[in-house]
């Protein structure tokens, strides 16, 4: 049976995760026709800014042939204090049966989707889950490698606020990737090593023997709130600049989940290498959505 | 007016007496221990098949009052206290306005007086509203009935303004009580600081934001001389902290409550606010220390840090719902939970004796001539129900388990105020 929210990777047992990239990639091959989700009142709940996420899922909804709605969260009543519950039955009542939400604080997405009678689609929650991030770098990885068992990958920068990289890590971890999490102490603590993953404080040391290499993004409030020194001692010893890409594999590839920070975790040649897959990723993440709604609203995978 | 408590296992540790013993208090206080005593023209309690103890003290509980009486009452918070097997309480300062006055802390005085249940010992503030920057008039407060001093929630951040505090007032015998939390270290974090909060995504305190500030404190008690508690001790080297200081001679004693003895930092998966509580619930390994430390004697009190919360406050998100939880009624059972084995005689030393002692404050024993406060107890398992507490807090970690000991009667002053599950209340106070 299909889980009725997608609020982490986990909610999907591997077999299932796999079932929504087969779909993925049919879509992409050929667009179905759109009316999988024909009638279904679908919400947007974005209380955080997003430019890819909220674009893609966008996407993803028109071309299933959802009814969409948006609204600004910010002046809804919840910031009034109303209860997550009292609002969850409130969007019930009104009709809304697939809520995609994105929240600045972890959990939001599991407490709405406790007290909401309908599906749940968690779009970014916090520091804790970005469940369609990780399915469609999955899909990315996929494409490229034909596999997921024993590919080598590593999640590069800021671990410790990074919900993609948490995401990341469950499903990897469950499809048997072997996942190497680099960075400073600060951003990735030693407990991180609990979840079946190294932890490797050497970039450099790293590099020369994985398939993969995930940047994350680093911010520069990092540096205010006391976590990071200058900029240059982080780049010195984990951007992915010219002289680093040459120790990366030939038939490696390099994934972002975005926004860049052009200088910071990454210097321009690693946008224009050929081993970069960014484009492909965003492409790639409308097709993840259309099949996350389908599998959530009309159940297993039709076989397509 | 005679209360006689027939039947019982008496155990007295101050007096070490463990045996089948009836206690008899005339106006008040304790006139006689033995076997079959006469009962007539007094108000029997059936102490058969139970235990009969120097009134349990709860030194550490949030009443609300006055500031926040929708998450508790001074009669709420006191009828919880006399269900749940305490005779007396000892509230903490984070009221608004902050127990920081004489004025406030006599109207504490005098509410609990009129409510008539449990005994209430106001904790004065160590700091004006708690702020950590000027002090508070202790001596007014001691006048008032305050029995010790604490800024319990916060901590001053500034050591110098602690060690003047605790100079200022070290011609009272009145113990400093610390509630250990860095603020800096702890930042945003709505629990313990580890594996479950790394996987969650959600902010974590280390056990070091409470370990720097034991070590501090410590330190401060040790300069100064002043007789000092450490509240709810939740981490392992916290312990060791406070062995060491006893070691080197520094009049320290400590507490731990019921949920850090029990309960583990595995209680977030669904991402609500119900074990939300300061210090928060650790790792295996801080509470495996916990348990040793009450064996071993380093834990000289039982208390509950009973803190009520609205059930709406406590359903908002996790980064704003309040910390606490109610404790008042569950406490005899959760701990009896967490130590099977510890010796009864133990079990009242740290409800009764030890916080009797340390806060000056009349009980502890029920030895002839002193108060006629008693709390009698059994092994009788029973399930906990939060909608049923007398308490307006109805939230625990505690729910729905099944807990092996329960509070049978309360007596204060010679008043039964608890018995067959039933509050009644004082007809009048005594004088």
């Amino acid at each position: 049976m299909a889980p009725r929210s997608l609020l982490d990777v986990d909610d999907l047992s591997p077999e299932e995760l796999v079932g929504v990239l087969d779909r993925a990639v049919a879509f992409r091959d050929v667009l179905p026709p759109r009316d999988l989700l024909a009638g279904v009142p679908v919400l947007n709940l974005f209380f955080e800014a997003s430019t890819r996420t909220a674009t893609s899922f966008s996407l993803a909804e028109q071309r299933v042939g959802a009814d969409i709605i948006s609204f600004a969260p910010g002046a809804s009543s919840l910031g009034k204090g109303e209860t997550i519950a009292d609002t969850a039955l409130t969007l019930r009542g009104i009709g809304v049966r697939v809520i995609v939400v994105r929240h600045e604080e972890s959990g939001f997405a599991r407490r709405l989707a406790d007290s909401f009678d309908g599906h749940v689609i968690n779009a970014g929650d916090g520091t804790h889950a970005h469940p369609t991030q990780a399915l469609l770098d999955l899909m990315t990885l996929r494409q490229e490698f034909a596999r997921f068992d024993g590919l080598r990958l590593a999640i590069v920068g800021d671990i410790l606020h990074s919900r993609v990289a948490r995401s990341n890590i469950v499903g990897m971890s469950a499809l048997g990737m072997e996942v190497t999490l680099v960075g400073p102490a600060t951003l990735l603590p030693d407990s991180f090593a609990a979840a079946g993953v190294r932890v490797e404080r050497d970039l450099d040391a790293v590099l020369p023997g994985l398939d993969a290499v995930m940047m994350l993004r680093i911010q520069r409030e990092r540096i205010s709130g006391g976590l990071l020194p200058l900029l240059d001692d982080y780049t010195q010893r984990y951007q992915l600049n010219r002289a680093r890409l040459r120790s990366l594999r030939n038939d490696a590839i390099i994934l972002h989940p975005g926004p860049y920070n052009r200088g910071v975790e990454l210097t321009d040649d690693v946008l224009d290498d050929p081993r970069s897959r960014y484009v492909a990723q965003v492409h790639n993440g409308v097709f993840v959505r259309m099949a996350v709604l389908d599998l959530l609203v009309n159940g297993a995978a039709i076989p397509a | 007016m005679k209360t006689l408590v027939r039947g019982g296992r008496l155990i007295d540790p101050a007096q070490g007496i463990d045996a089948q013993r009836d206690v008899l208090i005339e106006n008040g206080f304790v006139v006689a221990i033995g076997e079959h005593l006469d009962a007539s023209h007094a108000r029997v309690v059936d102490a058969t098949n139970a235990v009969v103890a120097p009134g349990f003290i709860d030194m550490h509980v949030h009443l609300r009052e006055p500031g926040q009486t929708h998450k508790e009452t001074i009669a709420s918070g006191t009828a919880a206290a006399v269900a749940g097997g305490f005779a007396s309480v000892a509230c903490m300062p984070n009221t608004e306005p902050a127990l920081d006055s004489a004025a406030i802390v006599s109207e504490v005085v005098r509410r609990a007086e009129i409510a008539g249940l449990a005994r209430v010992y106001p904790i004065g503030a160590i700091t004006k509203a708690r702020a950590g920057i000027e002090l508070a008039p202790y001596h007014l407060l001691a006048d008032a009935g305050c029995v010790a001093f604490s800024d319990d929630g916060a901590t001053p951040r500034n050591a110098r303004i602690l060690r003047n505090a605790a100079r200022y007032a070290s011609d009272l015998p009145h113990v400093f009580i610390s509630h250990c939390e860095d603020a800096d270290l702890k930042g945003d974090a709505v629990m313990n600081e580890g594996g479950p909060s790394m996987r969650l995504g959600l902010e974590g305190a280390p056990g070091l934001a409470e370990d720097v500030i034991v070590a501090r404190d410590l330190l401060v008690a040790a300069d100064t001389r002043k007789a000092w508690h450490i509240a709810h001790v939740s981490t392992a080297t916290s312990l060791d902290l406070i062995r060491w200081s006893r070691a080197r001679g520094v009049p320290v004693t400590c507490e731990v409550t019921p949920h850090h003895v029990v309960f583990l930092d595995d209680r977030f998966d669904d991402y609500r606010a119900d074990s939300k509580v300061s210090p928060p619930l650790r790792a295996a390994s801080d509470r495996e220390a916990l348990r040793n430390a009450v064996y071993d004697g380093t834990i000289d009190v039982f208390a509950t840090d009973h803190a009520p919360h609205g059930l709406d406050e406590k359903a908002q998100l996790l980064s704003v719902a309040p910390v606490g939880f109610s404790g008042l009624e569950i406490a005899l059972g959760g701990y009896a939970l967490a130590f099977p084995d510890l010796p009864l005689a133990r079990f009242v030393t740290l409800l009764s004796t030890n916080p009797a002692r340390i806060l000056g404050v009349p009980g502890g024993t029920l030895a002839v001539g002193s108060c006629g406060d008693v709390s009698v107890f059994a092994d009788r398992a029973w399930t906990v129900d939060a909608r049923l507490f007398r308490s307006k807090g109805k939230n625990t970690p505690f729910d729905g388990m099944t807990l092996p000991r329960r509070a049978i009667a309360t007596i204060v002053e010679g008043a039964v105020v608890f018995e067959h599950g039933r509050v009644l209340p004082r007809d009048e106070v005594p004088a």
